[in-house]
């Protein structure tokens, strides 16, 4: 059950595969050549295109469309959905060039955020699939760069994740890759350095520990290893969450989950389980307040 | 291939099992030379981590990431015994 989830997940991140390179490099070309409102009128045909070819994220969206906004949801709801998401991929160009001025940003509980970095301490941002992880970016721009690594799984990185980061080798390099013996200790050793370290707590990657949660009145399952890391670790726990509110508005929220989880191995399974239902229920909170920033497009509940 | 367990690697065995709460496994059983990671014993990536952490806390080494011989140090268990062996301080 849990291999055939990773697996349709797997299989979502390929999907882009086909024919889309190029449209990728066309969609870059265009928003650095010509401009972001060129390239937006792209994203018409772009969505289309989607809506029209990609099966079964049209059906994962229809069902998760129907769970969040309560009543059965049409196309124009799917086309809304991907739009959305082709939105926040353009921008994810601008933001890996650094180009962050063009966006209008609200920033909530920001101190949680900056007091973090002063501290030169570093922690796990926890974040989703839910809008946009790499605004995170935007925030180096008053301060000279913030340390910043992200956690990935890159051999389920998609086509898209893969592109823009060629785009950009200085972000790249700083993505640590999953899965050597000695990934974690590459965690750690950047979180005692200072590192603040993204990672997605949302959709499980076939290896790894994972946890049933109610999400919008049903269960799914969701993996638990970003917040086992920070046990171990020892570290604070930050959620972060990008949205996307139209045009070229985001809003950026920070919310502290933890400052520890509990260090001693009696507790820690407890607590593990009690900050990952918190985290699920933070995301249902945003998820229903931005339904339409949620690029989980496949069969998401169990 | 020697099946039976060192001293030393019965005590790594021992060490790996009561870290990560192996309950249902027993030192002498742990196959020197099967994987630890992904089959053989299966730990993961989060055990990887809290071994290494244990490992330099009771023998004093210093388990780096940027150490190119990580994969066959934790390769197997007689591969880690010997690596501990090796560079241990305490």
């Amino acid at each position: 059950m849990m291999l055939n989830k990773a697996l349709h997940a797997k299989r979502w991140s390929e999907l882009p595969e086909r024919g889309t390179p190029l449209m990728l490099w066309l969609i870059c070309w265009i928003a650095t050549h010509i401009g972001r409102w060129a390239a937006r009128l792209l994203l018409y045909p772009i969505a289309f295109y989607f809506l029209l070819t990609a099966h079964e994220a049209r059906r994962g969206s229809y069902d998760y469309l129907k769970r969040v906004l309560g009543r059965d949801a049409d196309w124009r709801h799917v086309f809304k959905l991907i739009h959305c998401f082709a939105a926040t991929i353009l921008d994810r160009v601008y933001l890996l060039g650094g180009d962050f001025e063009r966006f209008e940003v609200k920033v909530h509980q920001a101190e949680i955020f900056h007091r973090q970095v002063d501290s030169g301490q570093g922690c796990i941002l926890l974040g989703s699939h839910l809008g946009s992880f790499e605004m995170l970016r935007a925030l180096g721009v008053s301060q000279q760069r913030i340390p910043l690594r992200v956690l990935m799984d890159t051999e389920h990185n998609s086509s898209i994740t893969r592109f823009l980061h060629a785009l950009n080798p200085e972000i790249a390099a700083t993505v640590i890759g999953s899965y050597r013996p000695d990934t974690l200790l590459e965690v750690k050793e950047s979180v005692d350095e200072g590192f603040l370290i993204g990672a997605l707590g949302d959709r499980p990657t076939g290896a790894g520990r994972t946890m049933r949660c109610e999400f919008l009145g049903a269960p799914a399952t969701f993996p638990i290893g970003a917040i086992q890391l920070a046990a171990i670790i020892q570290c604070p726990i930050i959620l972060f969450f990008g949205l996307y509110r139209g045009g070229n508005r985001y809003d950026i929220h920070f919310e502290l989950l933890t400052d520890r989880v509990a260090p001693d191995r009696a507790r820690r399974a407890q607590d593990i389980e009690r900050w990952t239902r918190r985290y699920v229920e933070r995301l249902e909170y945003h998820t229903r307040r931005a339904p339409y920033n949620w690029f989980n497009f496949y069969p998401f509940w169990d | 291939m020697e099946r039976s367990l060192s001293p030393f690697e019965l005590e790594v065995a021992g060490l790996i099992i009561e870290t990560l709460n192996l309950d249902d496994v027993a030192a002498e059983q742990i196959e020197p030379e099967a994987p630890l990671f992904g089959e053989g014993l299966g730990l993961d990536s989060i055990d990887a981590l809290e071994l290494s952490l244990m490992i330099s806390k009771r023998y004093g080494i210093q388990l780096r990431s940027d150490d190119p011989n990580n994969v066959e140090i934790f390769a197997s268990l007689r591969a880690l015994a010997q690596h501990i062996e090796q560079h241990r301080s305490q």
